[in-house]
């Protein structure tokens, strides 16, 4: 500048437009990220009445143990978003108190020591007259001390078309083959096909794909957790039957590549498949939405293979955090929030998706006066999770997170690789994972 | 004064010219003219933010990137293991790969969609400012949305591409468009390139407006045919705004994870598998955040190397 | 020769509105398809039934929306944090280019370089850092807190791109106008800034559209339903595995209506034939 007059009153206008929109707010002190007592992160259970009923507990609670309503933060957090939040949290060593988590997620937190012993509560929920599905205990162990308090036990049936069996005058399949054989004729593709089978980079692949391997004898890992068997004569015969169907027989939609975990409900509450495994949500969905279909829908076991019938369970738990300024006011709400008149109301509002742990609440007539579920009881007794032979470990969850087998299927299906081969590369990614994972 | 680089020369008329200097004043006990403290008083802001909120962050993530880290546990620092680990993986080159393409043809496409929709855009007719708003919509809507949106008109039975085209003829087969291994990533990139092109129009758009008619006037005069104006008088004004807006672009669609984690998730098979997303998967999926970090830093390598022969270039350009 | 060029002319401005109804279709028919979808029973959504229009058009989506989620809480965050990203993108990216571009002092090369360096670490990788750093300034859950991590991602682009076009300004009109006895504020404000409407319209377009749809910080640095954002108020439509599409759709066509008036607005801006008068010669 020729004149370059920075004048007083200039800098002075400078300084108030900066000072005016930039943070000068950095400066209070007074909001304090710990002035809640009790931060109770919700996944939203699926319906908006357990949703409600699970907030007005946890301030129920609340007052009873002499808080205000503004001592309490109680957060909704939708799944997909769930990991990330956590992570965030944990990383800032600010996790909230309570929240919900999914199988192996216990023994991974409980293994890097962020989770409080809950035992006691737990086995005074053994204790109930009946006691609870001790399927569900697998997940929350961790060195022999439950870390976490188990909330559900969710088998995996299958969804049936009873209208489109009736129609062709056939029975629910017992084995695998008659499955094949059943599927082909009351298939009409492509508006309908019979097995909306989850086939892309989801759980639910997972999940779909180890159930049926472990009917021909298969399975992902030893009980010791530390053998991994995925390369196995057995769970190689089983993929190939995912081949053939896919392939061959062609009773999986084509699009299955590509689903995420809604895929399959999409798929059946659509009348697009006619067998879809997946959990109760899916019923519990027609319930509210498509009464008619809901009727002609039945839960099965899922058919048989050489090796018989085994059937898929998960388990959701609520653990509560160490970083708690007060573990006794999140145990007790953990407490309260189980005690089974509490609890009852919350599952039966959600419509069957979530089944009671507490083995007598499953005798209620909410639950006998629904036939569909007369499978479920033993389902959930003799249920296995998806890490199978093995327990809910972080090694589990990390093969489960990453879509190894997921991968692995596509490699068959998509690419055209012999199963043989994908199964061996499958087989070494997941013994590495499990090996790192046990160095720690 | 010997004529320095870029950012203290500016315009003289049409000439580029050194910025010229105050009249120096005796310095300051602070070794710093009163220029200078304004100058410092009037960014302290930018800076403060970018400072803590992005650098620090950035130099945190690199050092996580060193280091063996699971969410919630300790770390410890393996030095470049990751980054060798990532090295010998085969996903990896098929990724690196797909990263390639998936960034270069997308930023191709935008820019040459969006070049030709600020040029339709820059004509005078009734209600532009209707059509600009309508054309620059789609870059107003999250991206998650416009990925679930896109995602369901793909899909197989319900989506509004296969409904169309059965209910036109045009085709008896429902085509699988994000479960094909051909076609997963041509529809992903038409995505990206939907809900990216609005970018590029707004900022070429913006350099058009502000060449003076006058130019063209005169051109024409001269007896210049439209192409030759184009060449010669928009396409030298426009190099600065063609330059930034490619390399802002190209870095955020190399790293946004958002469309291929909500259309395939990397799938079928690998197919469209991109380094954010890998990362996402990793640091977040297996929960090896050191891993996740060095995923992501990657690339970076090869993005400062492109920013940095971009920006020689448009300086270079400026000096003509 | 006039007539060839006014031949050209002619060819030129009907390819160019025939190119325009081709880009309106490619880019409205998603749009179509996204306001269909919440308009429609969830019968007519899924499968094939799935119709191209509506037949039972229904606006229950959009009831369940406001009767069952705070989307207007939603809604009004959003709006506060997004205009506040604005204005101070417009106001801090100003001054800032206006300091590059005009004032030395040391460092200023770098600084004009390195803006754009700012943006090539991923948003997916910073949250958690930024997570922690927000932690220690007690900034999370405050719709404060989010309004600085979207400057972080404003700022360098808007004074990088305002950088640009102030020094595309001839010195020549501040210098009179400083002969004059104009503060260096004033010729900020009554010279280089009407000269620079464009480029102001794209600062405003660029921060309230990265602050409107901006997710990843969003979902990590808010957890109350008082400080919230409509992103992440639009993922809770996604319960486990069940979407629901039609409530999901009708919200995302609500919230795109701001930011379209935004640009309705700015538009103005965006004006052919500023020319830079004074120059001589």
């Amino acid at each position: 500048m020729v004149n370059g007059r920075v004048t007083r009153r200039f800098v002075l206008k400078a300084g108030v437009a900066a000072a005016a929109s930039s943070p000068w707010w950095l400066a209070r002190s007074s909001h304090a990220q710990r002035a809640k007592k009790l931060v109770f992160w919700h996944v939203p259970n699926f319906t908006p009445l357990a949703d409600e009923l699970q907030k007005q507990q946890v301030y129920e609670f609340a007052k009873q143990a002499g808080l205000k309503d503004t001592d309490v933060e109680y957060a909704v957090v939708a799944n997909e978003q769930f990991q990330a939040k956590l992570a965030a949290a944990i990383e800032a060593g600010n996790p909230p108190d309570v929240t919900r988590l999914y199988e192996s997620n216990v023994q991974y937190y409980a293994a890097n020591g962020h989770l409080l012993d809950m035992t006691d509560l737990v086995d005074k929920m053994r204790r109930e007259p009946k006691g609870i599905f001790e399927s569900a205990m697998t997940s929350i162990l961790y060195k022999g001390r439950a870390m976490g308090v188990p909330l559900a036990v969710n088998p995996w049936p299958v969804h049936a078309r009873l209208d489109l069996l009736e129609q062709a005058h056939l029975e629910y399949p017992k084995t695998w083959d008659e499955f094949i054989e059943t599927s082909k004729k009351i298939q009409s593709p492509p508006r309908l096909f019979a097995f909306g089978m989850c086939l892309g980079l989801v759980e639910d692949t997972t999940d779909n794909v180890m159930n049926l391997l472990w009917c021909y004898g298969g399975k992902m890992v030893e009980a010791d957790n530390k053998t991994v068997v995925m390369n196995s004569p057995e769970n190689l015969a089983g993929v190939k039957v995912i081949e053939a169907m896919f392939k061959t027989h062609k009773i999986i939609p084509p699009g299955a590549i590509s689903w995420d975990n809604s895929g399959n409900n999409k798929a059946y509450q659509s009348k697009q498949a006619a067998f879809v495994m997946n959990p109760s949500s899916i019923y519990a969905y027609l319930d509210g939405n498509d009464k008619d279909l809901q009727k002609v829908t039945g839960l099965y076991p899922v058919p048989a293979g050489p090796k018989g019938t085994v059937n898929q369970i998960d388990t959701w738990a609520y653990g509560a955090f160490k970083k708690n300024p007060n573990p006794e006011l999140a145990k007790g709400l953990l407490d309260y929030l189980m005690q089974p008149a509490n609890y009852d109301k919350i599952i039966q509002s959600t419509g069957g998706r979530w089944v009671p742990v507490y083995k007598r609440l499953f005798e209620s007539p909410f639950w006998t006066g629904k036939p569909a579920f007369k499978h479920f009881i033993k389902m959930a007794e003799t249920g296995v999770p998806v890490s199978y032979a093995g327990s809910p470990t972080p090694a589990a969850g990390e093969v489960l997170n990453t879509q190894v087998i997921p991968k692995m299927i596509q490699r068959v299906l998509v690419e055209n690789w012999e199963p043989a081969k994908a199964l061996d590369e499958c087989h070494k990614k997941i013994a590495e994972i499990y090996t790192r994972t046990e160095k720690g | 004064m010997a004529l320095q680089a870029n950012s203290t020369q500016t315009y003289r008329g049409n000439v580029l010219v050194e910025a010229p200097a105050l009249p120096r004043r005796p310095r300051a006990s602070l070794g710093l003219t009163r220029e200078a403290r304004l100058a410092y008083a009037i960014l302290a802001p930018t800076l403060l933010v970018i400072v803590f909120l992005v650098a620090y962050p950035f130099v945190a993530a690199i050092y996580l990137s060193l280091q063996s880290k699971m969410v919630g546990a300790p770390g410890r620092f393996v030095g470049l293991a990751n980054y060798a680990e990532l090295f010998r993986d085969e996903v990896f080159l098929r990724t690196a790969w797909n990263s390639v393409v998936y960034t270069v043809v997308a930023v191709l496409l935008k820019f040459v969609i969006g070049l030709a929709m600020a040029l339709v855009l820059d004509q005078e007719r009734p209600f532009n400012n209707l059509f600009r708003t309508l054309l620059f919509v789609p870059w107003a809507v999250p991206v998650v949305i416009v990925a679930l949106n896109w995602r369901w008109i793909y899909d197989d039975l319900s989506g509004f591409l296969n409904n169309f085209l059965i209910t036109f003829h045009l085709t008896s087969n429902i085509i699988s468009w994000l479960s094909d291994p051909h076609l997963a990533m041509g529809c992903v990139v038409a995505v990206v390139v939907w809900a990216g092109t609005p970018f590029y129009a707004m900022t070429f758009l913006a350099g058009l407006q502000a060449i003076a008619k006058e130019l063209y006037e005169a051109a024409e005069i001269d007896g210049a045919s439209i192409v030759q104006q184009f060449f010669y008088i928009t396409v030298p004004r426009l190099k600065t705004i063609f330059i930034t807006t490619v390399m802002l672009s190209t870095i955020w669609t190399a790293t946004n994870l958002t469309f291929v984690l909500i259309l395939t998730r990397g799938g079928p098979a690998n197919r469209t598998e991109i380094f954010p997303h890998l990362a996402y998967e990793i640091a977040l999926g297996a929960r090896r955040l050191g891993m996740g970090a060095a995923v992501s830093l990657v690339f970076f390598p090869v993005l400062v190397i492109f920013i940095t022969l971009l920006t020689r270039r448009m300086l270079r350009e400026r000096e003509e | 020769m006039g007539g060839s060029v006014a031949r050209t002319r002619r060819i030129l401005k009907w390819t160019g509105n025939i190119l325009l109804v081709v880009m309106l279709v490619w880019t409205l028919v998603p749009f179509y398809w996204m306001l269909a979808t919440s308009l429609k029973k969830d019968k007519e959504i899924y499968g094939f039934e799935a119709t191209l229009i509506p037949r039972q058009p229904t606006l229950d989506a959009y009831r369940r929306i406001f009767v069952q989620t705070p989307f207007l809480k939603y809604l009004r965050n959003s709006l506060l944090i997004a205009v506040g990203t604005t204005v101070a993108s417009l106001v801090l990216g100003s001054l800032g280019a206006y300091a590059l571009a005009r004032l030395k002092f040391p460092g200023r090369g770098i600084i004009a370089r390195g803006l754009i360096f700012t943006y090539l670490v991923p948003q997916s990788l910073l949250f958690i850092p930024l997570f922690a750093v927000m932690s220690f300034l007690t900034l999370i859950d405050t719709r404060e807190g989010l309004f600085l991590a979207y400057l972080g991602i404003t700022l360098p682009f808007c004074t990088w791109l305002l950088l640009g076009y102030f020094r595309s300004v001839p010195l020549e009109l501040e210098e009179a106008a400083l002969v004059d006895g104009c503060s260096r504020l004033a010729t900020l404000v009554r010279i280089i800034l009407p000269m620079s409407l464009p480029a102001l319209a794209v600062v405003a377009f660029f921060s309230f559209t990265q602050a409107w749809n901006e997710f990843i910080y969003a979902n990590v640095l808010v957890n109350s339903v008082d400080v919230r954002t409509i992103t992440t108020g639009l993922t809770l439509f996604i319960v486990e595995d069940v979407f629901f599409w039609g409530p999901m759709m009708a919200a995302s066509v609500m919230a795109t209506i701001p930011p379209v008036l935004v640009y309705l607005a700015f538009q103005r801006w965006v004006v052919k034939g500023l020319t830079l008068g004074a120059v001589k010669g």
